[in-house]
């Protein structure tokens, strides 16, 4: 298993995209695609603008992982959320009380903690949490 | 690709737990046991090419490997040998690298063989190696170290068809229960035993909606297949078996780039490609090999590759249609739920399971044949954005 250690030049190339959530949104067919990249996943366009991504949105699917890699604490449960406007953030959820809590169509809000310990290092990065209707 | 190209032997191993095989013992008798499967006989010098399927190299403990290991190990380097990965579909994928080969008109009969070494390792690592670890099934994107590989990619497939489809997890398990008794009359599977409905359900949750009966295991294997020119065959084997189509299908690379969660634009893209190349519906095929690494994989592969409508594939499968008596056996050797999963050498030992049957040899799992077709199908990778699709038939 490779991971990089925070210190390598991923974590210095995707500095906007982590914190500021920059991706791109397609002027041709509208994809919204994270992070940024010249040409749409979706279409090929190369007609692209800079598209900062909100942090809220709602679950489109996810799962509970009781059996995940030595670095973390079962269980957790991986997201699949819908952004509001369009486009997609796939993420952890965090304090949530009991898994049953988590449901598809669940309104979700990104927040700023810590994702994991690499080599003595704290990683930090986006994970979701279910916002109070 | 149609009357061009034909299988003249297959061979594999009793996949499992193989401690005490090498990678290059475990290679030397697929082989062997290919060469074996050539009815009239094969001079080995008579092979002019080989692709080589690996998907693993480094990091499960089985050495990187390149053509030339092939070749060596054989005891043929007269010829070109590459090696070729494709994520899960390596197999079937080589499979078609190989019949591309002959159906160039560069080569008479050339070989195709995966091998796969996965338990060296323990399942934490060689899991990692598939993807179950922080980066590498996201690009190494520091903001997705989120644990994910397999189980959780297709638990959450599993959650929406849920949602969407009205599936539950008993359907889910009925996949296990068919396939794992299908295994029982296989020599070749890594588990042979049958296993209830209860016991899939009661096993524990590795990521739910999925339970451990759920998932397939990890295991080591190999398989080969030899192909050759279609006018040639008959030289060769008595049962040659023709290849109607030979296609990969890709779709985006990360998950929060695709649509749907109900359907695998890859499979979809291969099976449609294909069928178009082979000139036949989904309607003509009498059993299919679909790749079964989760259960409800196969539910979605069904009606991916077009066999059945979106939504359907759980009550045909409980109504008895995909056994292996029913109007459409899936997985009549028991899949990877029975064979375990050694990555490329399984769309091989599919490719094997299709000849076998189509040369009615395949003794107490045959099949009942009408059209005599069959189709191999693989999906995997990151985001499941890959499949290779292969149609094999008893005519040209
Ligand atoms: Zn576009």
């Amino acid at each position: 298993m490779t991971q990089p250690a925070p210190a390598s030049p991923v974590f210095w190339r995707f500095n906007p995209e982590v914190f500021r959530l920059i991706g791109i949104k397609c002027q041709d067919c509208g994809h919204i695609s994270y992070p940024r990249t010249k040409i749409c996943h979706e279409c090929g366009s190369q007609k692209l603008e800079e598209y900062q991504l909100p942090k809220r949105g709602t679950i489109h699917t996810f799962c509970v992982n009781w059996a995940p890699p030595p670095t973390f604490e079962p269980p957790i449960m991986p997201v699949i959320v819908d952004l509001e406007g369009g486009g997609r953030y796939q993420g952890l959820m965090t304090e949530f009380g009991a898994p049953e809590d988590v449901k598809i169509g669940a309104k979700v809000e990104m927040v700023l903690r810590k994702l994991t310990t690499d080599r003595g290092l704290n990683v930090y990065g986006y994970k979701f949490r279910l916002v109070e209707e | 690709m149609r009357g061009k190209v034909a299988v003249i032997g297959v061979g594999m191993i009793k996949f499992g737990e193989l401690f005490e095989k090498s990678l290059e013992n475990m290679i030397q008798e697929a082989y062997l046991n290919c060469l074996k499967n050539v009815d009239k006989g094969i001079d080995p010098k008579e092979i002019k090419a080989a692709w080589f399927g690996q998907w693993s190299g480094g990091f499960i403990g089985q050495g990187a490997q390149s053509g030339q290991s092939l070749a060596s190990m054989i005891g043929n380097r007269n010829i070109p040998c590459t090696r070729l990965e494709n994520a899960c579909p390596t197999g079937g994928d080589t499979f078609r690298h190989a019949c591309l080969g002959v159906a160039s008109g560069m080569y008479d009969v050339v070989l195709a063989l995966g091998a796969e070494k996965m338990r060296d390792k323990p399942s934490a690592e060689s899991l990692g190696g598939a993807g179950g670890g922080g980066g590498a099934e996201t690009g190494n994107h520091p903001a997705w170290m989120i644990g994910q590989g397999g189980p959780a990619i297709q638990a959450m497939h599993a959650t929406r068809q849920m949602y969407e489809l009205g599936y539950t997890m008993e359907d889910f398990a009925r996949v296990a229960v068919k396939n794992h008794h299908n295994g029982t009359f296989c020599p070749y599977a890594h588990y042979q035993f049958e296993i209830t409905l209860e016991r899939v359900l009661n096993s524990p949750v590795i990521c739910w909606p999925l339970h451990l009966f759920d998932c397939c295991p990890q295991t080591d294997g190999a398989a080969a297949a030899i192909v050759c020119r279609a006018d040639l065959a008959k030289k060769y084997t008595s049962k040659p078996v023709y290849v109607l189509a030979s296609n990969v299908g890709v779709d985006h690379n990360q998950l929060w780039d695709r649509n749907s969660f109900i359907e695998q634009l890859s499979t979809v893209r291969a099976a449609k490609g294909a069928f178009q190349m082979a000139g036949i519906k989904p309607s003509d095929v009498d059993f299919a090999e679909l790749h079964d690494c989760f259960t409800n994989t196969e539910l979605m592969n069904a009606e991916d590759v077009g066999f059945v409508r979106k939504g359907e594939a759980a009550r045909k499968l409980k109504d008895g249609e995909f056994d292996m008596h029913g109007s459409l056996p899936i997985n009549p050797s028991g899949g990877l739920k029975a064979h375990g999963h050694p990555i490329a050498a399984t769309g091989l030992g599919q490719i094997f399971e299709l000849v076998t049957q189509l040369r009615e040899e395949a003794d107490k799992r045959q099949v009942k044949l009408k059209n005599g077709i069959g189709l191999q199908h693989n999906v995997g990778g990151p985001a499941f954005g890959v499949s290779a699709v292969n149609i094999l038939s008893r005519s040209p």
